[in-house]
């Protein structure tokens, strides 16, 4: 080729494009196509499909939009229980329903302290300082000096080395299983724990493994399942952390946890136990220090106690204590710490004023030990019961001894009890939850909560009333 | 086509290609491999651009269209983990300048490569199968698209 000259270093080179095989040339010609192509193609979005009006019209034509609330019948016992048991005045010892002054064996105010003039005349105090409001979460202008104090009183009262306040019972729980417990890890938890906690187990993204009720067999089942898938593949099993989730005084079954032996599982098969003690708190132990108290084991073995100050305190809000690195964790972590506005102040005082009164009399957790003996005592007697709750525990649930198929009738036939009580001078409530969502649903019971401030005369009238209530109504309604 | 520009979007993954300098630097870092390659005693000219070709779309597929995630941001644990990186540019839209650039520099590394070969027979089998393995996953008709589930994100 003369256009090129001889002499030139890529002479060789552009030589070899006239000798290039055919099927090379085609194959180029191909790709340059292609390139021509693309530079001349527009771009577009996929997937956005475009509707005539006709198909828009059809479309707007299908849809029924679903009410805003769902349809319920004007009969449901739960909208029935809210339009009819409506109090007046402060809910204490007595309390006033529809204008009938009952003994309040509803309300969860285990140590009477709502009603307390000491902490009302605390709670005025702060009110007339601070005003009502926080203004802040913690972290942002939120935290006064009763924070710090009450966190401060709440660790050396269960003698542990930190206490985290959260301001709402239920988002204490809540937020502390999925601050530490993440995608990729397991809990077992107990199949009978509260809505709180199964809350806080779908926050954390967690696996999470059920065992029966106090099931202590079932419980070791699934740890060794998991032992051994822990062995088959031991490079996951080192980044996976491994939790246990129970609670002291169980809310929906009225029992408390064999905590010895789920402390000897914990070391066995290296789990982080947290123990939820809504319930326990104030409850159990000599001193009301809960269930570690109760079993008399250091609270050291325990990860992490959680616990509400709306049940025996009588206050608002809950609380998190246990060793220092792991309940500081939470101070950026817990999401119900970190981004909600804090106690208000008053509240804290009255929970601080609420400890001071435990402390100062301890036998007041005795008495009511006394007193949910006594109950628990009274109603076994009871003919149309059987009474699920263990002894000790403030909340005595009460089940019909026959239950029926269907669930909301015996909810009616629980309803008409406690109204029959109410008429007599006894405030009843039935233990309510969230059917659909529950995870494990108990059957429906009375729940009886006993208060320390009860006298004997008082515990005896309000079991000769639940009687003659059930009798009145079971008789009735099976002539 | 800006840097440092406060942006709503939140996967880097959609934007960064089409970044100011990111064109160039594509083009820069090939041209720096290329002379490494080049450099070595033992490869002759034909070798090396071989090699460079075989290397930039192995490691171009490796990059475009085996990651998927949001390797910039871990954070990310939407739609974007089932998505390779070549999905997610320009949110998946087709023929964008971006996806045009990144399917025509393949094409012309091959020509290069070709040329320097002096179309020979067996550099012309290396170099046109991994220009394919670099082109052909670029088609919009691929798009989502997981050859008997391979790479196909799980649970």
């Amino acid at each position: 080729m003369a256009i090129i000259p001889a002499t030139w270093d890529m002479y060789e080179m552009f030589q070899a494009i006239f000798q290039a095989p055919t099927y090379h040339l085609i194959f180029e010609a191909l790709l340059i196509l292609w390139i021509i192509k693309l530079i001349f193609s527009k771009s577009y979005a996929p997937g956005k499909t475009v509707l005539t009006e006709k198909e828009k019209e059809a479309l707007i034509e299908d849809w029924h939009p679903e009410p805003l609330a769902p349809d319920v019948p004007d009969d449901h016992p739960v909208l029935q229980a809210m339009n009819n048991n409506i109090i007046s005045g402060k809910a204490e010892k007595y309390v006033t329903v529809r204008g009938k002054r009952c003994i309040n064996m509803a309300t969860l105010n285990f140590l009477g302290m709502v009603g307390d003039e000491s902490i009302e005349a605390v709670t005025i105090k702060c009110l007339r300082k601070y005003g009502v409001g926080s203004c802040g979460p913690r972290g942002f202008y939120g935290t006064m000096d009763v924070h710090l104090e009450l966190e401060d009183r709440l660790a050396k009262f269960m003698h542990c080395e930190e206490a985290i306040l959260y301001s709402y019972g239920f988002a204490t729980i809540a937020s502390a299983i999925p601050a530490y417990s993440k995608r990729g890890d397991v809990i077992f938890c107990d199949e009978g724990v509260c809505f709180a906690i199964q809350k806080g187990l779908v926050a954390s993204r967690s696996l999470i493994k059920y065992f029966k009720h106090n099931n202590m067999e079932d419980l070791e089942r699934l740890l060794l399942e998991q032992q051994a898938e822990d062995q088959r593949n031991p490079k996951k099993a080192k980044a996976t952390r491994r939790f246990l989730v129970v609670e002291g005084l169980y809310n929906k079954h009225g029992d408390i946890c064999p905590l010895p032996k789920l402390i000897e599982l914990k070391w066995k098969y290296k789990l982080r136990i947290f123990v939820e003690e809504s319930f326990s708190f104030g409850v159990l132990g000599a001193s009301g220090r809960g269930i570690t108290e109760h079993f008399g084991i250091n609270v050291d073995e325990i990860d992490l106690i959680a616990a509400s100050l709306e049940n025996s305190i009588g206050s608002c809000g809950g609380f998190c204590c246990g060793k220092k690195y792991v309940i500081d964790h939470q101070r950026l972590s817990g999401l119900g710490y970190c981004f909600s506005a804090s106690l208000p102040p008053m509240l804290a005082t009255a929970a601080i004023e609420a400890l001071n009164i435990m402390e100062r009399d301890p036998g007041i957790c005795q008495t009511l030990r006394n007193n949910c003996r006594m109950v628990h005592d009274g109603l076994s007697k009871l003919s149309y019961f059987h009474v699920g709750s263990d002894p000790l525990a403030p909340i005595q649930h009460l089940y019909l001894t026959e239950p029926s198929a269907d669930r909301d009738l015996d909810t009616c036939t629980l309803q008409k009890i406690a109204d029959e009580a109410i008429k007599n001078g006894v405030a009843l409530t039935l233990s309510r939850y969230l059917e659909a969502e529950e995870h494990h649903l108990p059957l429906p019971s009375i729940r009886v909560a006993v208060n320390a401030k009860l006298s004997n005369e008082e515990i005896t009238k309000v079991v000769a009333t639940i009687a003659e209530a059930s009798r009145t109504v079971l008789c009735t309604s099976s002539l | 086509m800006n840097v440092g520009v406060a942006r709503s979007d939140d996967n880097p993954t959609h934007y960064y290609f089409s970044q100011r300098g990111m064109w160039v630097s594509y083009i820069l870092i090939i041209f720096m491999a290329h002379l490494l390659i080049l450099s070595m005693p033992f490869f002759s000219t034909p070798v090396a651009w071989t090699l460079t070709n075989v290397l930039h779309d192995v490691a171009m597929f490796m990059i475009l269209h085996v990651t998927k995630g949001t390797p910039w941001l871990t954070l990310d644990a939407g739609k974007a983990r089932t998505e390779t990186q070549w999905e997610q540019i320009d949110n998946g839209e087709q023929f964008t300048p971006t996806k045009k650039f990144l399917t025509i520099v393949p094409m012309a590394l091959f020509f290069l490569a070709s040329f320097y070969t002096k179309y020979d027979t067996v550099h012309f089998v290396i170099n046109a199968g991994f220009c394919a393995l670099s082109i052909i996953p670029k088609l919009p008709q691929f798009h989502g698209v997981r050859f008997f589930g391979i790479n196909q994100w799980c649970r």
